[in-house]
């Protein structure tokens, strides 16, 4: 038996002859000795026969399997497989440290944002409550001192939330947004019962991220 | 392909040129201990937390540049210890480190970062903005004798 | 009936010297055969007379004309608009200026429909219906007309939807989805060529945002129609045309809210309420107001368990679709001063609050320890019908008969046993249909504001003449004042006088005479009462209409007929002389019990909702539920048995104020038995029917045997009539809810300031 046998991916892939394709013709049908005969329809054009084929019985392809089981080539296989790994450069990234693409559009920690003069965006209109399908957002509103129309309560239950970003989409005037932020997880519940001014202070925190995500994506909205 | 390549002994001299930049056998082993990794690359910048940016494109996409988390987090390092302003390049939105973005706004509200602070006596605690509902009636108080 | 004929426009130039402007002002006046809305103020008054030859002259025609709308045969009255006979037809045109309890402008134009035959599409809310005429509500030609015109009003109407409190309940933004363009060609953002106007102050209650206003005039033609206040008009023409009061100045009127409600967009909306909700996030629970006698229909707007704002539900036989400010409004006073837990007065005097059990055995030990002569029941102003029936159960099974509400009513006579001598037998929806109308010691406009806009109505449309004896108030519409002595109605009963009243009275088809239930406190009262019945069905007798009724009292509070319909005692005059052990007020705050008339060692136990008065002098406080925190029975002052329901529950510790009374009898030991609504609405149909038959009242009799009964009472009486409300700044704070309310203390304040000021 020589080593390109021993060491093969796959004798069923040898056993095609065609190489690294499991699948094939159903129409194949050269008839080969000691092989028991097929039972699946005819061959029919532009299908093809996915399932597991009846072994070989043919004393020489026998012979090959009852050897390969003997020798437990398929142990030494996996050895060099992962042996070969040890070389090579990881395809996982080492995440604190490395950290993988991300789109300006991701949709991740909420955040409301203000104006450059440092006025809340947010002017209580509660759109983006009544689109939220998980119905995490809470509003209550009411008259600020100055007249002008501002939450008092905006409440977003972040284990409600399904990041859909409806809520965003919904904001006549971009107060409410889903920042870059994905590292928020926390350790108890009511830590992602978010306030007003925790979403208030996240906005504060990711502003610059937030404005040069806006704007990567402007040309498209 | 010359003849060091075909032995790998290219591969030697980076491993070489690796430990020196990380300062020594010593310095290599403590970084290995602490990053799990040993990369050599180009200092980007630095942040105001002392985290320092690299970028290496030898490496493949997404591990082309990496952080090496200041000293002072010692084994505490966490992905939230990445600064707003440096979170794009760290995710490969842009190529320029903030520094370098003038397009990046600096208003005078916008608050200084701080890393998820879940589990520390500082953590984010849910309070109530608003007044109460009811505002119950207090019977007046009679002389305190 | 000509175009010219709608279109009555009144224009006046005044000049105003303003930073050395002149100001050309142009006030238009669009109204339909109102005469008397208009001629209110002026000093001639000759109109009535031309406008009652009109409205002769059009009435008989009873034949029905056919017209085709959609080329469906419908068959209408001549003189109906086209607008209504498409709503016959079950279909609804747009429309922004017409509303049907309003006269017609015709000044928005959305309600274009096309008319076969005729060159340009007709507004269908002014123009009447001809024999055979054909109307396309749906034709190209109409949705073009409908387009065009919606394209013109959004030219001028800012897009601050989302801030705007309309937003979710607005006829333009409805509109605009229906019938309006898909697109728009309006590129003048840059350009100040948008209209922009300033905002009006008209008061605490209405908000104003004129740049959103588009010219409907509805609350013009509310205010001066219904309200009777000619504050609103329009000043300046075209794109300079503004609504306004044309001086700054408050909108003072008691019905002041339904302009908010008439308001197709968001140029008028409620300052209390403003900001604080979306429609669409709200619950809205059917209910029945009872911050005055009448009952009115309301609707509770709750989120979150918090009542945000009161609406009007339309009841055509009580408060039509319009409400009062107080009843509207009143509603921020269930968030204030509320009773949330049980409390007892400590060592020191002071209430503390403690647990259920304590309190109620505390109160249970009281009532226990109480000699039954010397315990003294009080109901206040919006006691519901089952607590007051399981109050007076409670109090029989104690062998106590003190049952009394704070109000008054006289005793003699037919007193409260027939309720046509306390019951506004008329009802309030045939007020409408009387052509004359005496008032006797009442201010109706203050003590029943739908009542008054009834009246007005009358006074409007059908011209109908009001006499007054009492002090002299401002009704908003012309009256006869007789005089204020009290000895007038006893002149006019007995026929002593000839005064002109009486010679109107008797020739009246339809007269009622609506006596005020405040003045029957004095103890000329139940003469004063004898005479009004005597003088009432004196005239009910010579009536053609014998369905007719003449007599009218008003009560004062929505607890009263109720009360009296299960047996309680009005007033609690000599039973508090007589020094009670153990006083129990349900809900009287209106300090007719205070401490110096009580013995010292006299134990009060409040029930109610609200720290008031009651509250104050209270030994045993037991926290009860508000009008929209239970379901319960009110009996309004037709006698119409109506019931709210639960919007919002009771806050901390509260209860059903039946509940509290059914769990303390069970630690009295004298059990009441009932433990469910089903239960004690059983026993309340015990003892009257009326009481559970909701939404329906009874006709009233027994006048004879009242009248007969009367007879020995009639004293000569001399007393000078008052009411507790003349003003509009007397209106607003009347019982414990609106005592409370920040909004009702605003109105207060700026009614003040604006009798200071010069306008």
């Amino acid at each position: 038996m020589s080593l390109a046998k021993i060491f093969s991916v796959s004798s069923r892939v040898r056993a095609t002859g065609t190489g690294g394709i499991v699948v094939r013709h159903a129409q194949y049908s050269t008839p080969s000795e000691g092989k028991v005969e097929k039972v699946y329809p005819p061959s029919v054009s532009g299908y093809k026969y996915v399932n597991a084929e009846d072994p070989n019985m043919s004393m020489k392809e026998m012979s090959n399997r009852a050897a390969q089981t003997l020798f437990w080539t398929e142990l030494a296989r996996g050895f060099a497989v992962t042996l070969a790994h040890v070389f090579k450069e990881p395809a996982t990234i080492n995440y604190p440290f490395e950290k993988g693409p991300l789109s300006p559009r991701f949709r991740g920690e909420h955040a409301l944002r203000r104006y450059p003069s440092g006025e809340e965006r947010c002017i209580a209109c509660k759109l983006c409550e009544a689109i939220c399908p998980a119905q995490a957002i809470t509003i209550e509103a009411e008259e600020r001192k100055d007249g002008s129309r501002r939450t008092t309560r905006y409440d977003i239950d972040m284990t409600k939330c399904i990041y859909c970003g409806f809520c965003q989409e919904a904001c006549p005037v971009d107060a409410i947004v889903e920042g870059p932020n994905f590292e928020f997880s926390t350790e108890t519940h009511e830590e992602l019962l978010y306030n007003k001014e925790k979403l208030l202070s996240n906005g504060d925190k990711w502003e610059s991220e937030i404005a040069s995500n806006i704007r990567a994506d402007h040309l498209y909205r | 392909m010359s003849v060091g390549k075909i032995l790998g002994l290219d591969k030697v001299v980076t491993l070489f040129n690796i430990i020196r930049q990380n300062g020594g056998i010593r310095a290599s082993l403590y970084k290995l201990y602490r990053q799990d990794e040993l990369k050599d690359g180009v200092l980007v910048g630095e942040d105001k937390f002392g985290n320092k940016y690299y970028e290496n494109p030898r490496y493949f996409y997404s591990r082309n540049r990496w952080v090496e988390y200041s000293d002072k987090f010692n084994m505490d390092y966490d992905g939230s210890q990445i600064p707003a302003e440096w979170f794009g390049w760290m995710h490969y939105k842009t190529d320029l480190p903030p520094h370098q973005d003038p397009s990046r706004p600096r208003y005078k509200w916008m608050t200084n970062y701080n890393e998820n602070l879940t589990g520390t006596t500082a953590q984010y605690v849910p309070y109530s903005t608003t007044r109460p509902k009811v505002e119950a009636w207090l019977p007046p108080r009679k002389s305190s004798v | 009936m000509t175009k010219a004929d709608y279109y009555c426009s009144v224009k006046l130039s005044r000049c105003r010297c303003c930073q050395s402007k002149f100001f050309n002002e142009s006030i238009r006046m669009l109204r339909q055969p109102l005469t008397r809305a208009l001629a209110l103020k002026s000093p001639t008054r000759a109109a009535p007379l031309a406008a009652r030859c009109q409205a002769t002259q059009i009435q008989p025609q009873p034949d029905k004309v056919e017209v085709f709308i959609d080329d469906k045969p419908v068959y209408v009255l001549p003189g109906t608009t086209i607008l209504q006979a498409t709503a016959q037809a079950g279909v609804e045109i747009p429309r922004f200026c017409y509303h049907e309890r309003l006269a017609v402008a015709g000044n928005c134009r959305m309600c274009l429909v096309e008319v076969e035959k005729s060159p340009k599409p007709a507004a269908a809310c002014a123009m009447p219906v001809m024999k055979g005429m054909r109307v396309k509500t749906n034709s190209d030609l109409t949705r073009k007309a409908r387009e065009g015109v919606m394209e013109f009003l959004l030219v001028n109407h800012p897009l601050d939807c989302p801030i705007c409190d309309q937003g979710g309940e607005c006829d333009l933004q409805d509109q605009s989805m229906a019938f309006g363009s898909d697109k728009s060609r309006f590129t003048d953002i840059h350009f100040s060529g948008k209209r922009a106007v300033e905002d009006k102050d008209v008061g605490p209650l209405i908000k104003t945002i004129m740049t959103r206003c588009i010219h409907c005039t509805r609350c013009i033609r509310f205010a001066s129609e219904v309200a009777g206040v000619d504050d609103f008009g329009t000043t300046g023409r075209g794109t300079d045309m503004q609504v306004g009061t044309y001086v700054e100045k408050m909108f003072l009127s008691e019905l002041s809210g339904n302009i908010i409600d008439l308001c197709p967009v968001g140029a008028l909306t409620s300052k209390p309420y403003s900001f604080a909700a979306r429609p669409w996030e709200t619950r809205r629970i059917d209910s029945v107001d009872v911050l005055d006698p009448l009952g009115s229909n309301i609707v509770v707007t709750t989120r979150t368990n918090e009542v945000l704002r009161i609406l009007p539900r339309t009841n055509e036989e009580i408060n039509e679709e319009w409400l009062s400010d107080k009843s509207r409004f009143a509603c921020d006073g269930l968030k204030r001063q509320r009773l949330v837990t049980p409390m007892l007065t400590d060592s020191r005097g002071n209430l503390t609050p403690v647990e259920w059990e304590d309190a109620i055995v505390a109160a249970a030990r009281a009532l226990r320890d109480c000699p039954p002569e010397k315990l003294l029941v009080v109901a206040g102003d919006m006691a519901d019908a089952e607590s007051l029936m399981a109050l007076k159960d409670l109090a029989n099974k104690l062998g106590s008969e003190n049952v009394c509400t704070e109000q008054y009513f006289p005793l003699e006579g037919a007193g409260i046993d027939l309720r046509s001598s306390y019951l506004l037998n008329t009802k309030i929806a045939n007020v409408e249909d009387a052509d004359f109308v005496l008032l006797i010691g009442t201010n109706v406009r203050f003590e029943a504001p739908l009542l008054n806009a009834r009246i007005r109505k009358a006074y409007v449309h059908k011209e109908t003449d009001i006499a007054l004896i009492g002090p002299q108030v401002d009704l908003t519409y012309d009256y006869l004042h007789v005089g204020e002595s009290a000895s007038i109605v006893k002149d006019l009963a007995t026929g002593t006088s000839s005064h002109e009243v009486m010679k109107r009275l008797q020739q009246a088809k339809r007269p009622i005479v609506i006596l005020g239930a405040d003045q029957l406190k004095t103890p000329e009262g139940s003469a004063l009462l004898a005479y009004t019945q005597e003088l009432a069905l004196k005239v009910q007798e010579k009536l053609a209409d014998k369905e007719w009724k003449v007599l009218n009292v008003l009560q004062r509070t929505a607890s009263q007929v109720a009360a009296l319909d299960i047996g309680y005692k009005p007033g609690v005059g000599k039973l508090l002389q007589s020094g009670p052990k153990v006083v129990y007020l349900l809900g009287a705050d209106n300090g007719v019990v205070s401490r110096d008339q009580l013995p010292k060692d006299a134990v009060v136990i409040y029930q109610g909702h609200h720290g008031d008065n009651g509250a104050a002098i209270a030994d045993i406080v037991l926290p009860g539920a508000a009008y929209t925190e239970k379901r319960a029975t009110y009996v309004n002052a037709e006698g119409r048995a109506q019931q709210t329901l639960v919007a919002v529950t009771p806050p901390g510790k509260a209860r059903e104020d039946w509940k509290i009374i059914r769990a303390l009898s069970e630690v009295v030991g004298e059990r009441l038995p009932y433990d469910n609504l089903d239960e004690i609405r059983d026993r309340l149909s015990q003892v009257s029917p009326a009481l559970v038959n909701y939404g329906n009242v009874q006709d009233n009799n027994y006048f004879a045997q009242a009248r007969a009964l009367a007879q020995s009472l009639q004293k000569p009486i001399s007393g000078k009539m008052d009411v507790q409300l003349k003003q509009l700044e007397d209106y607003f704070m009347t019982d414990s809810i609106s005592r409370a309310s920040p909004t009702m203390a605003k109105c207060v304040q700026a009614v003040l300031k604006q009798k200071q000021s010069s306008y």
